[in-house]
């Protein structure tokens, strides 16, 4: 931890909200991504970074220092995550028409059909993600979206290396499974013949 | 698959997070060059991260966040300001009366039992309307009460003796 944010984490514990906004723009992204890694749904991932920076405001005098705080913060961010998919269910029951569940970056370059298959290959993505265990779900988050070592995950799920690796594993072979068609079924089929039709072209 | 691919196998994820060490890499690169299999669970862990990744990515620049952190910031104010009425409410104890549903049962037999030991207290009390007692003197032979009958201006002094047999003097 740098000292500055020490002094910001300091001061927060005593109820300085200016601190907390210095803690929420260095953040704000990082928790974002992970939120919205989780639910895949802009609105509720917004609900969620509101809800952690409150959790937090209330909570962080129980911050010791023990850890990395970064990882205090992810995990505080993971549990109201899965919470919040676990609540609304909408992992398993969401609709292709829903507002705001992936917005192509600059849809000018992108035909209609292009936004609908990534659309479409988006909602295959959630409601894959929706059916890992939640502690797959959150070590395929860390390391895909995030990517924090093993160590890293270790310290912010609260377990060890093995497990993370095991987490990491089967969360990979279940989503390799549930989307075989886009990448191949345990990794072999269309991958490894489209790997060398790419090396016959090259 | 190759044989070698068994021992590969543990470590190819391993490879792939960048969690090996340079003996280890070594090993994988090289059986990767002869094995198309090997290398194709590669790719499909490749195509895997970009699923995951690449929405998140692109959802996260769009966004915009100062909106946000004032919302954050209203929210803790609002909270604030219900704080004083939250630790009063906690302190009454009243909402815990009417969540916790058992406390219902509890109330009513109380007050049931309070009523019942008001009769028992107050029972020797006149029944007369417009009576008030003076005063009620126990004793061994027998026991007396004196009361006023306010309208009539009369003061009552009632001797108790045996239950049947009660007599009364003015």
């Amino acid at each position: 931890m740098n000292p500055e944010e020490t002094d910001l984490i300091s001061r927060c514990q005593q109820g300085d909200q200016e601190a907390l906004k210095g803690i929420f723009e260095k953040y704000q992204k990082k928790v974002y991504r992970i939120a919205y890694g989780v639910v895949r749904q802009r609105e509720e991932a917004l609900d969620i970074v509101q809800e952690v920076f409150i959790k937090l405001f209330r909570s962080i005098k129980n911050f010791k220092g023990r850890s990395q705080f970064y990882t205090y913060l992810y995990r505080m961010t993971m549990n109201t995550a899965i919470d919040h998919a676990r609540k609304t269910g909408k992992q398993s029951m969401s609709s292709l028409d829903q507002e705001g569940s992936f917005q192509p970056s600059d849809e000018a370059e992108k035909g209609p059909e292009r936004i609908l298959l990534h659309k479409e290959l988006e909602e295959r993505v959630k409601r894959a993600m929706g059916q890992l265990p939640a502690e797959q779900r959150a070590a395929l988050v860390y390391r895909e979206v995030e990517g924090l070592s093993y160590q890293e995950m270790a310290e912010a799920m609260g377990c060890s290396i093995g497990t993370v690796m095991s987490r990491l594993h089967y969360g990979r072979k279940r989503m390799q499974e549930l989307l075989k068609d886009y990448v191949g079924l345990h990794g072999q089929s269309r991958s490894s013949s489209n790997f060398r039709k790419g090396e016959k072209e090259g | 698959m190759k044989d070698s691919c068994s021992s590969v196998s543990p470590l190819l994820e391993k490879y792939f997070d960048k969690e090996v060490t340079d003996k280890e890499r070594l090993f994988v690169e090289g059986h990767l060059q002869d094995c198309p299999a090997c290398r194709g669970n590669l790719t499909s862990m490749e195509k895997m991260r970009t699923l995951i990744k690449v929405p998140v990515e692109e959802a996260s620049q769009k966004e915009d966040f100062p909106w946000l952190w004032q919302k954050i910031e209203r929210e803790i104010r609002f909270q604030e300001k219900r704080t004083w009425w939250q630790s009063l409410r906690s302190w009454l104890d009243v909402s815990p009366l009417f969540r916790k549903k058992v406390w219902v049962p509890a109330v009513a037999t109380l007050v049931v039992l309070l009523f019942i030991t008001g009769q028992i207290i107050f029972k020797r009390a006149p029944s007369y309307p417009g009576a008030s007692v003076v005063e009620y003197v126990e004793s061994e032979t027998n026991n007396v009460m004196i009361y006023d009958l306010e309208k009539a201006k009369v003061t009552v002094i009632w001797v108790f003796e045996e239950p049947e047999k009660e007599s009364m003097g003015t």
